[in-house]
């Protein structure tokens, strides 16, 4: 599985597939990463993300909370969350959302794909290298 | 040029995932744009470091430090 963040994973669903994301394995978000864009789309934050986001049909919202598998998969966090709270432990990483992301990473090719540079930050940075995962990133 | 039937059962996965859900339309995947590379890209990013820092499992902050 190519493991992305929820940038990417939005582009996938939508259709607007990135340049230099690998199409021949099946695309997957962890489920720490489902559930923030969830909470978006359940609660917009206000300001024009509220407006914009509410503009998105009832399939649409369907399509990003309910992905289909063949487009994208939200990984079982189950099988990761020992490893990842291994990590969270040794690393003090910061919680499962950077704890699951790293260990979905290290699971998968040892590579994270990120939509936007903001979005990965110093500490899954740091600690991605120290355990060999590379960080792409395409915005 | 002979196809094996392995090679293009890969082939249309892979245009099914290159594809998108068919669900969403083209005005859809235009405000998808303005939230993951527009205009609205920082802002979306902001509020999705909001829900984490909110959420000490998340994110690890100790709120009781």
């Amino acid at each position: 599985m190519i493991v992305v963040d929820e940038y990417l994973a939005a582009r996938v669903v939508a259709g607007d597939w990135p340049d230099g994301l690998p199409d021949d394995d099946d695309i997957a978000l962890t489920a720490a990463r489902h559930w923030r864009l969830l909470q978006r789309i359940h609660k917009p934050s206000g300001g024009q993300l509220t407006g914009t986001i509410e503009r998105l049909i009832q399939g649409e919202l369907h399509a990003l909370r309910f992905p289909h598998p063949e487009v994208l998969h939200v990984i079982d966090p189950r099988p990761l969350l020992d490893d990842a709270a291994e990590i969270n432990a040794r690393y003090n990483a910061g919680g499962l959302l950077i704890s699951e992301s790293l260990a979905a990473g290290l699971l998968h090719h040892r590579q994270l794909w990120f939509g936007s540079a903001r979005n990965v930050g110093l500490r899954l940075a740091s600690v991605a290298e120290d355990l060999a995962i590379t960080i792409h990133v395409l915005d | 040029m002979v196809v094996s039937i392995a090679d293009q059962l890969l082939e249309e996965r892979r245009a099914r995932r290159r594809a998108g859900d068919p669900r969403f339309t083209d005005e859809g995947r235009a405000i998808v744009r303005r939230l993951t590379t527009g205009d609205l890209a920082e802002e979306f990013g902001r509020s999705l470091d909001e829900i984490s820092d909110a959420d000490p499992s998340l994110s690890g902050h100790d709120y009781h430090d």
